[in-house]
């Protein structure tokens, strides 16, 4: 690459059910400008936008990033938008580091949005017809195969999502502050699809965040500490065909794999202190791990039972809450990678990890066909042993 | 042999918007007869905006009144408006710069024909009996057309806004989903083997996947009736716009003997969910063929329509996981 690229600037909406009193204008605006504070630049310091969501269809705007365009400053600028289901918030990310790594771009603002509100996502994904599974109903036989092949005890996924509950209690921004959350309640809540109970489910929410991207020459002139981008990698295959594992999915495995390898990688769990994984229903976090490397095949689940992914464990996972506290989908993925940043610059507040200088960002989506990943570091050029 | 109809999609749904302070305002007073503009540096913006447009600074929310008289500064002739145009007859869509303002809104004028429009005519601002709090809510006319209007203003501040957007299209079987359609009216499961990889798809998409090459006619291969159960949901269903569906209810994939690719989204009503597990064996009972229908039926889904009126199983063992694993998609 002809440059590095740093993040130099992070903001985030407060995530809810309605925001209400925002347009989607007002709802990117209100990111971009706390990524922009964050970095003390302005809109005339950026280079060029790119913006990602979920289908149009979720708020029915579409082209929605040609008319969002006057209000994130960016005529006489380039602008494109990123698509890539549910991973696309970390595509985003991703896209807008290579054009800054590229050196043609210095200065780039990337954010991610979705108004679930405006519309209903069920819907949406269901091809606007009536009988859709919904994103839910998708996963969970897969998820059920995952506890046939693994052994797991049905108690894992109830701890996800109560771990994950609990550190959205510490984080501001988060949709969901369940303060009773419990083991009791998780499993005492709705069987939506089985094997997921209503509480192993991620909420609907309204929200935007941003990330300020940027070259070596603009992280020196940089107010805060930067969080340098390692490594990052995207990998892609078919939603269907036989031979597939959709427990392991072989693109996920391959890009960790690329990951890893060009961040000099060598012992992920060791060598990364903390990850931000895109675990909407509880069962991915224990999937995620198996499936991007983190461990052995059917050790997930044991990791998550002893309490490794706590955030005072040896390799927390979701320190901010994640995906099942807060689901603004399109941005969903920006906020793994911006909480994988946040740790990493030390500015993630209740939450932090002590110590943490090297942290995982990711993201999938579709049928968990598209991956996308990232890692940031504190130091430029960390040496792994 | 006759080609199936087409397939008809109509799809609608009341998107709910929120309108923000200043897009709400400016609708609040379009339901009440006036018309506002955003007051930007030295200049005057409408419709209204929530940032500087050409910097995008803030700034701050600072309306102002313009209209009703306003000037052509461009305009285009609808001959032949569609259902979702503001009116019904011909019509202009204009470029309107309204007394006050520095920059035109793009909006409609009723004239009674093209010959009655022309650039830097005037136009005056005239409201509609029945109001929405939306854009269509105000029209345009040439001054001499404008007749005086009171409006009762409403009542609140616009916050939300709802929308039924809907979309109708049609498009045609692909040659493969026809086969497959016409195949299920006949009571058969019509798949394809590809010659690269000997997989056998049912629904095929035409191609295989993985191996890339294109399927004719030649690689059809008709597939038994009966099948195993390759994975499972049990469906809590959302209740969303459209959705027809109230209780929980069994989504299978279910592959059928000697295919390697599952039928997706089986509906399975009739057996109990603690009967229901990967493994079972099925036979799919057809309707009556007077009650077979594929309405509905696309390119891209892969369901049996009202074909297949259930699945029960067959009294056989149970298959081996280890044996259907890969095909648990």
């Amino acid at each position: 690459m002809a440059e590095r690229c740093a993040v130099v600037g992070i903001g985030q909406t407060k995530y809810s059910r309605r925001r209400g009193d925002l347009s989607i204008n007002g709802l990117v605006r209100e990111a971009a400008l706390r990524a922009l504070e964050d970095a003390q630049l302005g809109f005339a310091d950026i280079d060029a936008i790119v913006i990602g969501k979920a289908p149009d269809a979720l708020e029915g705007v579409m082209m929605p990033e040609l008319s969002l365009c006057d209000s994130l400053g960016a005529i006489g600028k380039p602008i494109h938008r990123v698509h890539t289901a549910g991973s696309v918030g970390a595509s985003t990310a991703i896209s807008a580091a290579t054009m800054v790594e590229s050196g043609l771009f210095g200065t780039v603002l990337t954010l991610g949005y979705e108004k679930q509100s405006d519309g209903n996502a069920t819907w949406a994904l269901g091809g606007g017809r009536s009988g859709s599974q919904g994103a839910g109903g998708s996963f969970a036989p897969w998820i059920r195969n995952y506890i046939t092949r693994s052994g797991a005890p049905e108690h894992i996924g109830w701890k996800v999502a109560v771990k994950d509950r609990k550190n959205g209690l510490l984080n501001p921004y988060a949709h969901l502050h369940l303060e009773d959350i419990s083991i009791e309640k998780v499993k005492e809540s709705p069987m939506l699809w089985d094997p997921l109970h209503f509480l192993e489910s991620c909420p609907s929410s309204d929200g935007a965040a941003a990330m300020v991207l940027t070259n070596e020459a603009g992280a020196r002139r940089a107010p805060h500490p930067p969080a340098w981008v390692l490594a990052h990698a995207k990998r892609t295959e078919f939603t269907q065909f036989p031979g597939r594992d959709t427990v392991k999915p072989a693109a996920g495995v391959e890009c960790a794999k690329a990951l890893y390898r060009k961040a000099g990688i060598t012992d992920p769990r060791r060598q990364i202190d903390c990850a931000e994984l895109y675990v909407p229903f509880s069962w991915y976090e224990p999937m995620w791990l198996e499936g991007h490397l983190l461990c052995e095949e059917g050790e997930g689940w044991k990791l998550t039972d002893e309490g490794v992914t706590e955030r005072s464990g040896s390799f927390p996972v979701n320190m901010s809450g994640g995906v099942l506290s807060s689901n603004p989908i399109g941005a969903s993925g920006m906020i793994r990678c911006l909480e994988a940043a946040n740790q990493v610059r030390g500015t993630a507040g209740d939450y932090q990890v002590d110590g943490a200088r090297v942290a995982l960002g990711h993201a999938y989506g579709g049928a968990a066909n598209y991956f996308a990943m990232w890692l940031v570091s504190t130091d430029k050029e960390p040496s792994f042993q | 042999m006759s080609q199936l109809p087409p397939v008809t999609y109509d799809i609608e749904y009341p998107y709910t918007r929120t309108t923000g302070p200043v897009v709400g305002a400016f609708l609040t007073a379009l339901r009440d007869g006036r018309i506002l503009a955003s007051r930007c540096g030295d200049r005057v913006i409408c419709p209204p905006v929530e940032s500087d447009p050409e910097t995008g600074e803030s700034i701050p929310v600072d309306l102002v009144e313009v209209g009703p008289m306003g000037t052509i500064q461009n305009w285009t002739w609808i001959e032949e408006p569609s259902s979702k145009h503001p009116f019904q007859q011909p019509f202009a869509f204009a470029l309107v710069l309204l007394d006050g303002a520095d920059t035109p809104i793009c909006h409609a004028v009723r004239a009674s024909g093209m010959e009655a429009m022309s650039t830097g005519m005037r136009v005056r601002a005239q409201w509609r009996e029945e109001r929405a709090s939306a854009i269509t809510d105000v029209y345009f006319v040439p001054e001499a057309d404008a007749e005086e209007q009171y409006v009762a203003p409403g009542e609140g501040e616009v916050e939300l806004t709802e929308h039924l957007i809907s979309l109708s299209f049609q498009e045609d079987l692909q040659p493969h989903r026809e086969r497959y359609s016409r195949g299920l009216l006949e009571g058969r499961f019509v798949g394809q083997r590809s010659p690269a990889s000997g997989k056998v798809y049912i629904p095929s998409k035409g191609y295989d996947p993985i191996e890339r090459v294109l399927m004719s006619e030649s690689d059809d291969v008709d597939l038994p009736h009966t099948g195993t159960v390759v994975s499972y949901t049990i469906i809590t269903p959302v209740q969303y716009y459209g959705q027809k569906e109230t209780e929980p209810y069994i989504r299978a994939s279910i592959l059928l003997d000697g295919a390697d690719q599952p039928l997706g989204q089986q509906d399975i009503r009739e057996i109990a969910p603690e009967d229901f597990r990967a493994g079972l064996r099925v036979r799919a009972i057809f309707r009556s063929e007077a009650e077979r229908s594929v309405e509905g039926m696309d390119n891209r889904w892969g369901s049996t329509g009202n074909v297949v009126e259930r699945w029960e199983p067959t009294g056989e063992p149970d298959v081996p996981f280890a044996e259907i694993s890969e095909h648990a998609y």
